[in-house]
């Protein structure tokens, strides 16, 4: 998605759960319009048959066993929550 | 005017690993809320996914199961979206280079066969369970189902009714469950699929407009939902009864109706981006021919083998082909005892029973098939006789730890002896003394055997198994 006005801006905000002050806004907006031009800009170069690149560092994964290790228990982990209920992270109510 | 209906699907379903697909947490289904939870899965700052290798080795499975490519590099991207069943903000998927694209169906219906195109197959994470709870106003999130590992699978839109969808749906889920990809059982929520779907008159090479149906898990709704909103959108073009909007619909099956949702996402939305913290999975040739050996015989090809090569009736094999832990079991069986008729009768009658009995589905048999074909062996030699042999197979099913089938018939006095001569003559003996008691049996009295029974006890000096003695007896008198 590209960010071109306040209005596409909102939406991003909104998706991302942001709130910004009207100074931070218009100072990330102006980031973000500039960075448009630089996308375009690039849009300008030849990629025929260019293989695409998956990664920037030349490494492949290391992957794991299948083996199910149970490290924590659930209260260790909801020592840090703001707010749990019976074993659960309890959150705002979210209407459906 | 005649219309033609166009649906396209994603179909989730949810892999057969132990752990999930970046951590080492249990992947099972159910557990303590939160229980099976760590540092990485709930999303804590800091921590780094390791992708489990036998999520890529089904991902491979089913997408040659399913014959597609697979990309030998294939990666993992993030898709952001804020909502509080995801810990991290954003799911892991595969957006740029799927796992497998490209595959092909076959499906059959009424009206024919027909080849449906599968765009492609990408792994990813699920997400967690929100709980709305009325006492405290609040919604409680349990974060089991986090990261547990999926694959989705796309179709082109090539299906064109709710009879296709379910031709293909029971496709899927005969192929995924033979390759064992995935259990695939629809009410647990590990196989669900969300419905795409348009309408346009007959002959048109132009779509109509795009509705989307989301966790569909049963496949009666589906085919009530699909009849549903192919009636809409027909009202709405014919009658204008209402504007058609592309958008996503939830189906309410007691209603049968399905209604907007009220967030409207598009793929921009998600702000798909390569995950930094996941280096390429490169799928090397030793992996790659590995995972290809151990594909099974395709269900059908089994079918025509049974009956071609080993004699089966159409009947047994459909049953026998209807479960890959049927297929395994009555073929280790067969290797064994050498006979396929007998191995398929004691599956299909003996085991089903069993099962039945125990309120099990045959995917669940957990029969080891050699045991099975020693079992079988024994009572085919005549060294134990079908009713003991039955007694054994209980055993097998109930016990924990191994059973030896002739170790069992042994220690139990299972065994046939070879000195019954005697036995037999005492028995004959003694039903010919008794025609009246005989007659009394046979008339539905149960307990004038017991006269004739102490008798040959008392002739055999009780030297012989009460059991085989009884067996014996009323064999005798069922020939009589
Ligand atoms: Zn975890």
């Amino acid at each position: 998605m590209l960010i071109t006005d306040k209005e596409s801006f909102k939406r991003l905000q909104k998706l991302n759960q942001l709130a910004l002050t009207e100074k931070e806004e218009t100072d990330v907006l102006a980031f973000f319009t500039a960075r448009n031009e630089d996308i375009t800009a690039l849009g300008a170069v030849d990629t025929e048959n260019v293989e695409r690149m998956v990664h920037v560092m030349p490494m492949e994964t290391v992957v794991r066993e299948d083996k199910e290790i149970k490290l924590f228990t659930r209260d260790e982990l909801q020592k840090s929550a703001p707010e749990s209920y019976e074993g659960y992270w309890q959150v705002p109510r979210l209407v459906e | 005017m005649r219309y033609e209906t166009v649906i396209g699907l994603e179909v989730h379903v949810e892999l057969a690993t132990e752990s999930k697909i970046f951590c080492s947490c249990s992947a099972k289904f159910g557990g303590e809320q939160n229980d099976h939870v760590c540092p990485a899965c709930c999303g804590m700052p800091g921590m780094l996914p390791v992708v489990n290798k036998h999520v890529v080795d089904l991902g491979m499975t089913a997408g040659m199961m399913l014959n597609c490519d697979i990309n030998r590099t294939t990666t993992f991207d993030k898709k952001s979206y804020y909502y509080p069943d995801l810990p991290c903000s954003y799911q892991t998927t595969q957006w740029f280079a799927p796992v497998a694209v490209n595959g092909l169906v076959d499906i059959e219906t009424s009206k024919g066969k027909k080849s449906i195109r599968i765009k492609q197959i990408h792994m990813e994470e699920d997400a967690g369970k929100l709980v709305h709870d009325d006492w405290t106003d609040t919604s409680l999130v349990d974060f089991n189902r986090t990261s547990v590992p999926l694959i989705e699978i796309v179709s082109q839109p090539d299906l064109s009714s709710a009879e296709e969808v379910i031709a293909y749906l029971e496709r899927l889920r005969s192929l995924l469950r033979f390759a064992k990809v995935s259990d695939c059982r629809m009410e647990q929520g590990s196989m669900r699929c969300d419905v795409n779907l348009s309408v346009r008159p007959e002959g048109s090479d132009k779509l109509g407009v795009r509705t989307e149906m989301k966790n569909m898990n049963s496949l009666t709704a589906i085919t009530r939902a699909i009849e549903y909103e192919v009636a809409r959108h027909i009202d709405a073009i014919e009658n204008g009864t209402e504007e058609l909007v592309q958008e996503t619909r939830r189906w309410d099956d007691v209603k049968g109706k399905s209604y907007a949702m009220r967030n409207k996402e598009t793929a921009g939305d998600y702000r798909y981006f390569p995950d930094p913290n996941i280096m390429p999975v490169v799928i090397d040739d030793a992996w790659y021919n590995g995972i290809k050996a151990s594909l099974p015989e395709f269900p059908e090809i089994k079918r025509a083998r049974y009956i071609d090569e080993l004699g089966l009736t159409e009947y047994d094999a459909d049953l026998l082909t209807a479960s890959r832990a049927f297929c395994d079991c009555f073929e280790a069986a067969y290797e064994v005892c050498g006979s396929a008729k007998e191995v398929a009768n004691w599956l299909i009658s003996d085991c089903m029973n069993i099962l039945n009995r125990k309120q099990m589905t045959v995917d669940e048999l957990k029969l080891d098939g050699k045991t099975l074909g020693e079992l079988i062996k024994l009572c085919m030699d005549g060294k134990v006789n079908r009713g003991n042999a039955k007694k054994i197979l209980m055993e097998m099913f109930d016990s924990e730890t191994p059973i030896d089938p002739a170790a069992y018939a042994e220690a139990n006095g299972f065994i046939v002896s070879n000195d019954t001569g005697k036995m037999d003559e005492v028995i004959k003996a003694a039903v010919a003394a008794d025609p009246k008691a005989v007659a009394d049996f046979k008339g539905g009295k149960e307990k004038a055997l017991l006269a004739i029974f102490g008798k040959c006890m008392k002739e055999l000096k009780g030297n012989c198994d009460p059991q085989k003695l009884r067996e014996a007896l009323l064999k005798h008198i069922d020939s009589l």
